[in-house]
C-alpha cells in the first residue's frame, strides 16, 4: 500500500469540489483532489443558475422550502461566493457577466428562454425582448442545432450557414482555434452584411482561446455577438471545467485523475484515508478531513437500486422522498419527481447528517432537497455550498492543530 | 468490458484529441460502447476506423460511469488486425523491437540511411511519415551494461523499455547513478519489448509472446526480492493494465502489484525515510507535460512533488493536451496530419507558458513536442540529476 498525506482530500471534480479545493489551497492547506472521471458541469450550458423561480435570484431563494440547502449558507456567503467566482474567472479569462441581484436571460437552441443570474460574457448579448430582429449563423452538418427551432417562436429572426469542413461542435470549436480558418470565417461573415440587430452563434467559438475569439469576432462585426448553448459536448461547459481546474491547480491544489474511492481507512470519529483500487496495489491518500462532493445520481455520488438509494464513497444514510412509489410521478417532464430530492442531509456546519465522522464535509448537488431543475440552482448552490464547506473545514483544521 | 453503462454523456468525446481534428474518426462513444452493441465475434470485423484511435486512453480518465472506451476500442483493433492483412507499417511497428535491436547493432548506418534522402523514400513508400527526425540508435545500448553489485536493503530490478536501450541508454545510464545515490541496488534483468507497439499494431499473438516473456523474467525477479520499476510511462501502463488485462499473463496480477513507476518509487523511498536527496537550485522555467499514459496509470503526477523540492525551478502542469504522437500511431502516414495537428494544439499551450524547455516522463512525447516546436525537452531524470550534481560519464 503506498500513503500520500495531505491536509484536506476532496472527493469529485466538478464545480463544487474545485471551488471547495481551491479556497483551501488559497488558505495555504495541502489540498488533494481525487475524481474517478470529468465532472457534469462539462455538459453543462456553463451557466451559474442560482434560483430561476424569481426574477431577482436572491428572493427566490428565500420562497424555497425551509428544507432547501441554500438556508443552510448565510446570504452573505452566497453573494461573496458568486463574487468571488466571477474575480476569479476574470482571472482566467472567461468572463462572466451578471450580478447575484438579476437573473438574466439566455436563449436556448430551442428559441425558449432560460432564467440564470452569472453567464458566460459570450452569451450575454442574447436579446431580453422580443423586438430585437437576430441573425443566426449556423454549420453544415451540425447536428442537434436547428434554426428553424428558433424562427417558429421568434418571427424577426434570420439565418445563414458556413460550411466548416466538420460537423460537430467540438470539431467546429477547434477549427475557430486555428488562425486561417477564424480568419476566412471572418471574411465571409462580413460579406454577408447582415442587417439584423444581433448575431446568434452555437456555442463552438473556440475552446482556450474563447474569449480572445469573441473579442475578436465581436470587433469585426460591429455589432452584439452571442452565443446560444448546445447540448452535449457543450463547449461553454468545457470552458468553466478547464478554468477552474486551471484555478484549482495555481491555488496549490493536486489533482488525482480516474481515482475511484472504493474504500475508506477509519478510526473512531475519523475518516483517515481514502482508497481506491488500481491495477497494481490499493492505493490510499491520508488526510485529516474530507469533502464530499460527488454530484448527486448522473455524477456519481447516489445510486438508486429496486428498493433504495444509496451514497457510494461513505455510506451515509440519504434523504428520500418517501417509499420508491413516491420517486417519480407519472408525468415524465414534471419537474416534481420525488427522486430530486434524494440526497444528503446536511447541518449548518456542512456535515452530513447521521455521520459518525466529524471530518467528513459535503457540499453541491449531492445534498437532499437541492430538486435542482424544478429550482434551476445548480451551479450556484455548488459554488454557494462549497464555500461554506470550505469554511467550516478550515476552521476544524485550525481548531484541530 | 462494460458499454451497457454507457449514459451518452459524450464527456469522452470532449477528450478524445482524435476527434477533434480528423472527421474521419467518430469518436470514442460511437467507436467504443455504440458500436460495441453491433459488433458478434461470429462476424468478421469491419469497422476500419478503429484503427484511428491512438489508444491515449483520455476516454477511459474522463468517463463519469467507468465504461472503458479504449478498452472497447483496442479489442476491436485486435480482431480488425487478425482478420484482414497488415500493411507494412502495422507488421514494421510491431516488431519495433527487432527492428531497433538490428539498427542499434548497426547504429552509425542505420542511422545513416534513416537520415539519407533514400531512406526517407523508402520510409513514405512503407506508408512511414518522416515529419519528426526519427531517434537515433546507440549502438552502447542500455543491455549491454555491466552489473554492478553491492548489498544494500533496496534492490530494484529496472524495467528501462525499448525507447532509453535503443536511443537513450544514457537515460538509463543517470537512472541508474540516480537510485544508485539513494543506496538501491539496481539490475537489469533480461528484458524485451513490453509489447504495447504489437497490440497497438493490431497483433495480438505478438504482444502475448513479448508480455509472457518479460513476465516470466520479471517475476524470478520479485520472488528474489525485487522490486520492478519502470520509467517509460507506456511499458508501464501495458505491464501493470494490459498483462493482466488483454493479454491475460498468469503473474501479470503480481507483477503489477510489485512495479512502480521511477518518480512513485523515489517518492515512496524518501516517505520511508529510506532516502533524503538533497535538491540544489535550478534556474529554469519549464512546461511539465503529462503523457496520456501517466494519466491513465491512475497514480496521480508523482514528480510534481520532486519538481516541487527543486529550488529556483519553476513548472507548470499541462495534462489537458496530448501529444499526438502516441508512439508509432502518428509515424503511420494515415495519421501523420492527425498527429501534428494534435501536437500543435499541446505545443499552443506550452508557448503560453513562455517556458524555456518542456519535460515530459514519456521519450515519445518529447520527440514529438520538441519536434513541433522547437523547444529542447528533457527527461525529468535529466532535470533531477542536474539539480543534485550527478553526472554520467558518456
Amino acid at each position: 500500500m503506498s500513503f500520500i498525506e495531505y491536509d484536506v482530500v476532496i472527493i469529485g471534480a466538478g464545480v463544487a469540489g474545485l471551488t471547495a479545493g481551491a479556497k483551501l489551497a488559497e488558505h495555504g492547506f495541502h489540498v488533494a483532489l481525487v475524481t474517478k472521471g470529468e465532472p457534469t458541469a462539462c455538459l453543462s450550458t456553463g451557466c451559474v443558475d442560482v434560483c430561476s423561480l424569481s426574477d431577482h435570484p436572491l428572493d427566490g431563494i428565500d420562497s424555497l422550502p425551509p428544507e432547501h440547502p441554500f438556508h443552510l449558507v448565510d446570504k452573505s456567503v452566497i453573494k461573496e461566493s458568486l463574487h468571488h467566482f466571477q474575480a476569479v474567472m476574470i482571472d482566467m479569462g472567461i468572463p462572466y457577466a451578471g450580478s447575484a441581484e438579476k437573473n438574466r436571460l439566455v436563449m436556448s437552441a430551442l428559441g425558449t428562454f432560460k432564467k440564470s443570474c452569472l453567464i458566460p460574457s459570450t452569451m450575454e448579448a442574447a436579446p431580453q425582448h422580443t423586438q430585437e430582429s437576430v441573425h443566426i449563423i449556423t454549420f453544415k452538418g451540425l447536428k442537434d442545432f436547428y434554426p428553424g427551432y428558433i424562427i417558429s417562436r421568434r418571427r424577426n429572426t434570420k439565418f445563414s450557414v458556413y460550411d466548416a469542413g466538420v460537423s460537430t461542435t467540438m470539431s467546429i470549436a477547434s477549427r475557430f482555434e486555428e488562425k486561417d480558418f477564424f480568419e476566412n470565417f471572418l471574411l465571409w461573415l462580413e460579406k454577408l452584411n447582415i442587417a439584423e440587430d444581433r448575431i446568434a452563434f452555437p456555442a463552438v467559438l473556440g475552446l482556450e482561446s474563447a474569449a480572445e475569439i469573441f473579442r475578436t469576432l465581436s470587433m469585426r462585426v460591429g455589432k452584439p455577438v452571442f452565443e446560444i448553448p448546445t447540448i452535449p459536448p457543450s463547449m461553454p461547459g468545457r470552458r468553466l471545467f478547464s478554468a477552474l481546474k486551471k484555478n484549482f491547480r495555481q491555488k496549490g491544489g493536486t489533482i488525482y485523475w480516474s481515482w475511484p474511492v472504493v474504500g475508506t481507512e477509519k478510526t473512531g470519529h475519523l475518516i483517515e484515508a481514502v482508497t481506491t483500487f488500481s491495477e497494481g496495489r490499493p492505493k490510499s491518500i491520508n488526510a485529516r478531513a474530507f469533502i464530499l462532493a460527488t454530484g448527486s445520481f448522473v455524477g456519481g455520488g447516489l445510486t438508486a437500486t429496486r428498493e433504495t438509494i444509496l451514497e457510494n464513497i461513505f455510506n451515509l444514510p440519504v434523504h428520500k422522498s418517501g417509499p420508491r412509489e413516491t420517486w417519480f410521478n407519472n408525468d415524465y417532464f414534471s419537474q416534481n419527481h420525488g427522486i430530486g430530492k434524494a440526497g444528503i442531509m446536511a447541518d449548518v456546519s456542512m456535515r452530513p447528517a447521521g455521520c459518525a465522522w466529524k471530518n467528513v464535509f459535503v457540499c453541491g448537488s449531492i445534498l437532499a432537497n437541492t430538486e435542482i431543475l424544478k429550482n434551476g440552482c445548480g451551479h450556484g448552490l455548488a459554488l454557494a455550498t462549497a464555500n461554506a464547506a470550505a469554511q467550516s473545514c478550515a476552521e476544524y483544521l485550525s481548531h484541530e492543530l | 468490458m462494460n458499454y451497457e453503462h454507457c449514459i451518452r454523456c459524450t464527456i469522452c468525446v470532449e477528450n478524445c484529441p482524435v476527434f477533434r481534428v480528423n472527421p474521419d474518426f467518430p469518436g470514442p462513444k460511437q467507436a467504443g460502447p455504440d458500436a460495441q452493441r453491433f459488433r458478434s465475434e461470429r462476424e468478421k470485423a469491419q469497422d476500419e476506423w478503429v484503427l484511428l484511435c491512438s489508444q491515449c486512453k483520455r476516454c477511459e480518465m474522463a468517463c463519469p460511469c467507468g465504461v472503458e472506451p479504449a478498452q472497447i476500442i483496442l479489442n476491436e483493433q485486435q480482431r480488425y488486425g487478425k482478420e484482414h492483412p497488415q500493411t507494412p507499417a502495422h507488421l514494421l511497428f510491431a516488431n519495433n523491437y527487432y527492428l531497433s535491436a538490428l539498427g542499434s547493432l548497426t547504429a552509425p548506418l542505420a542511422n545513416f540511411i534513416a537520415d539519407s534522402k533514400a531512406g526517407k523514400y523508402i520510409f513514405q513508400k512503407m506508408g512511414i511519415s518522416t515529419h519528426l527526425p526519427f531517434p537515433k540508435f546507440h549502438f552502447d545500448k542500455m543491455s549491454r551494461e555491466k552489473k554492478s553489485l553491492s548489498r544494500n536493503a533496496r534492490k530494484v530490478a529496472f524495467f528501462y523499455g525499448c525507447f532509453i536501450n535503443f536511443y537513450r541508454p544514457d537515460i538509463g545510464r543517470k537512472i541508474v547513478r540516480l537510485l544508485a545515490t539513494m543506496n538501491v541496488d539496481v539490475v537489469l534483468p533480461p528484458q524485451w519489448c513490453c509489447g504495447l507497439p504489437a497490440l497497438g499494431n493490431g497483433n495480438l499473438a505478438l504482444a502475448k509472446y513479448f508480455a509472457q516473456k518479460n513476465a516470466s523474467s520479471l517475476s524470478d525477479y520479485i520472488d528474489a526480492g525485487y522490486d520492478i520499476v519502470y520509467s517509460c510511462t507506456s511499458c508501464g501502463l501495458c505491464v501493470l493494465h494490459d498483462y493482466p488485462g488483454i493479454l491475460k499473463i498468469q503473474q501479470g496480477k503480481k507483477i503489477a502489484e510489485n512495479s512502480y513507476d521511477l518518480y512513485e518509487y523515489i517518492i515512496k523511498l524518501m516517505n520511508e525515510g529510506y532516502a533524503s536527496p538533497q535538491f540544489e537550485t535550478v534556474r529554469r522555467h519549464v512546461a511539465y507535460h503529462i503523457p496520456c499514459h501517466l494519466r491513465a496509470l491512475g497514480i496521480g503526477y508523482p514528480l510534481e512533488k520532486l519538481l516541487s523540492l527543486i529550488p529556483g525551478l519553476q513548472f507548470e502542469i499541462l495534462d489537458d493536451a496530448c501529444c499526438g504522437l502516441s508512439g508509432s500511431y502518428g509515424f503511420k502516414k494515415e495519421n501523420a496530419l492527425t498527429a501534428i495537428q494534435i501536437g500543435n494544439r499541446a505545443v499552443s499551450l506550452i508557448r503560453k507558458t513562455g517556458a524555456e524547455n518542456i519535460v515530459a516522463d514519456c521519450g515519445s512525447c518529447r520527440m514529438q513536442l520538441s519536434g513541433l516546436s522547437g523547444i529542447p525537452a528533457l527527461d525529468p531524470v535529466e532535470l533531477l540529476c542536474e539539480s543534485l550534481n550527478l553526472s554520467v560519464k558518456e
